[in-house]
């Protein structure tokens, strides 16, 4: 039983995580954008879910007051009617998706507009000081998703029944994974993804055939946006509250940078393989915490272990294997594969 | 302690922490995003010295000078200094400077539970404000950060000014492949640069909670004011992490006390969306921060503005 939720447990959090780090990909592996402020699309897509999506149901089944009260409300309410009509529940998640990838798009594009005056350094200092303002007003104010005492949040699969909510929550979130993973393999392996690699690597180049660096970067940052602002929307489900500090910057900005270093920049594989090797410790840590802290020992919390453990391991990767364990390839896009054949 | 006085100690120590930012980006040119955290270091240091020697916070500076400063060192030569000979990108060095934070962080979280069951007192959350005293109807944290920064200042301007070293210092800083060729070791002038970085971050430490609670996370969360004063300054300039500390530091507390009094008390937690406002303008407007600026340009723009 124990090993049957851990597997669960492991099976949801890679594919929150894929999302997250394949958008990152997008954006900091072929773009070379240093996004140090990832954790806010990923805030956006809670913020969606526990300060929009709520305050929708609040007007529709005309309940009143304050956020934070309201919600619990709005929870029991709608969970009624989720489970004895599915569609509804179904509805509220293809819905709620559709506004954080809109919100989450929108807030990107304006996120990434200092870049056109900003050097790289610059650059990833602004985005993290935005993104860190940003977690710290949504904490402290409690009229947006309810600040320090959080918001409940309906169970869109209410209609499921309770022991089995946690594994077709997992399989849900796979599946959403894998259709990201698709569309995100079919943005970057084309012409758009080459351009991508091309303005990392130069951007004068870039310019000088007549693009311009700026759209191309609006663009990038509003598509990796929108795609993490759907992980934050499903985690917010799947936990079925919302409170700001679940969206730290060392949680959705630098594991995510872990995760794809450690698989390799520019790689859509190596991303699975970094995600998949990352959450598995994780989530062995989290759950044996206390075996752990009993059998080594330690005169403190495993949380602390697990910092110290996740920031070496970044420090190894940087130094001894900064291609990380699978290589950047070319891309291939169909002309290209057409041309490799003929050559053969 | 009066509201001034409070936002005149508070930037007082955010210089102490610009100062060194900017100085190992002069030199190194890493933005450090561990500098907070080598702040909260240096405050656990006070606080073990306090705890468990009963020595009084002031007379632990010299200690967290010497020990913040070994850190400083021991972060560039071990992690910085391996990544730079690969020829590291600028935003791998980030990165890993990211990471050292989160080192920091763990490690400084365990040691806090480590001294919590050895001294039996909460050391997760800890404040020194009973411990002070006044001098002469000042609190004595305003009279001894006022000193501390004076004399910092006037050591770093005739280390920098009237030494040998101090020229060689700045050579290096201004155009280090030069100095090298006239025989300056680039090599020693990094290394001073985050000793002091280290040191003076730790000094700010040591007095930090005097004005405000410290907790492991503390770091993560003045690192944003640390880099709004550096940049606001300008990144490139000693003066400016000294005008943009003293920037930041009095509109994150005393504007920001300002706006609660017409605004209510709710604005008082939005403390550092005042500095990154101030931040964002700076950029938008001076990229260079206000070191950066030509203001003798400016001059004459208006001179011409006024003639007509």
């Amino acid at each position: 039983m124990v090993q049957e939720y851990l597997i669960l447990d492991i099976v949801i959090w890679f594919g929150l995580y894929l999302i997250v780090c394949l958008s990152l990909n997008i954006e900091y592996g072929f773009g070379g954008i240093p996004n140090f402020g990832r954790a806010l699309a990923v805030l956006i897509g809670a913020i969606a879910v526990g300060g929009i999506i709520n305050r929708i149901l609040m007007i529709a089944f005309g309940i009143t007051g304050g956020i934070v009260e309201a919600s619990g409300t709005v929870k029991s309410v709608a969970n009624e009617v989720i489970a004895a009509n599915p569609v509804v529940g179904i509805g509220i998640l293809i819905a709620t998706l559709l506004i954080a990838m809109i919100f989450g798009a929108i807030t990107g594009a304006l996120f990434i507009l200092p870049s056109a005056k900003l050097s790289e350094d610059y650059l990833a200092i602004t985005l993290l000081a935005i993104s860190e303002v940003m977690f710290m007003v949504s904490y402290y104010n409690t009229d947006m998703i309810g600040g320090y005492y959080g918001v409940s949040v309906p169970n869109v699969l209410a209609f499921v029944p309770g022991e089995q909510r946690l594994m077709v929550f997992a399989g849900l979130i796979i599946l959403i994974a894998l259709l990201v993973y698709l569309v995100v393999i079919r943005i970057t392996n084309s012409p758009y993804g080459r351009l991508l690699k091309a303005m990392r690597e130069n951007e004068q180049v870039v310019e000088a055939y007549g693009k311009n660096v700026m759209t191309i970067r609006i663009k990038t940052v509003a598509v990796g946006s929108a795609i993490a602002a759907i992980a934050g929307a499903l985690y917010s489900f799947y936990s079925v509250n919302v409170i700001a500090s679940s969206f730290s910057r060392v949680e959705w900005t630098f594991y995510p940078f872990l995760m794809i270093l450690l698989g390799g920049l520019a790689n859509n594989k190596g991303v699975i393989a970094g995600v998949f090797a990352f959450v598995t410790v994780k989530i062995l840590l989290i759950v044996y915490k206390y075996e752990i802290t009993a059998a080594l020992h330690l005169p403190f919390e495993a949380v602390w272990l697990e910092y110290i453990m996740f920031g070496i391991l970044m420090l190894v990767i940087l130094v001894y294997k900064p291609e990380g364990l699978i290589k950047e390839k070319s891309i291939m896009t169909e002309p290209i594969k057409k041309l490799a054949k003929a050559k053969k | 302690m009066s509201v001034l006085e409070g936002a005149i100690i508070y930037s007082n120590l955010l210089v102490l922490l610009s100062i060194g930012l900017t100085i190992t980006y002069i030199t190194t040119a890493v933005p450090n995003f561990a500098q907070g955290s080598f702040a909260v270091f240096g405050s656990y240091i006070s606080l073990t010295l306090l705890r468990i020697y009963g020595i009084h916070p002031y007379h632990s500076i010299p200690v967290a000078f010497v020990f913040g400063g070994l850190l400083g060192i021991s972060v560039y030569l071990f992690i910085l200094k391996p990544l730079i000979k690969r020829e590291a990108e600028i935003v791998i060095l980030m990165i890993a400077t990211l990471a050292l934070d989160l080192i920091l962080l763990g490690v400084l979280g365990a040691y806090s539970d480590y001294l919590a069951s050895v001294t039996k007192k909460g050391a997760k959350k800890f404040i020194f404000t009973p411990y002070d005293f006044n001098i002469a109807n000042l609190s004595a944290i305003f009279v001894v950060s006022i000193l501390v920064i004076t004399f910092i200042l006037a050591c770093l301007f005739l280390l920098l000014y009237k030494t040998k070293f101090g020229v060689a210092l700045r050579a290096s800083m201004e155009n280090p492949a030069l100095a090298e060729i006239m025989g300056v070791n680039v090599e020693y002038t990094r290394i001073f640069s985050w000793f002091l970085s280290g040191s003076l971050a730790a000094i700010a430490g040591c007095l930090l909670p005097f004005r405000q609670e410290i907790v492991p996370l503390t770091g993560s969360i003045i690192i944003v004011s640390i880099f709004a004063a550096s940049i606001v300054g300008g990144l490139a300039s000693i003066y400016g992490a000294l005008l943009g500390g003293y920037i930041i530091g009095i509109s994150e507390s005393f504007i920001t006390y300002q706006l609660s009094t017409v605004l209510g008390s709710g604005v008082l937690v939005y403390s550092k969306v005042v500095s990154l406002i101030v931040l964002i303008i700076t950029l938008i407007l001076a990229p260079q921060g206000l070191t950066g600026v030509r203001w003798r340009k400016i001059k004459w723009f208006k001179s011409i503005l006024s003639s007509t």
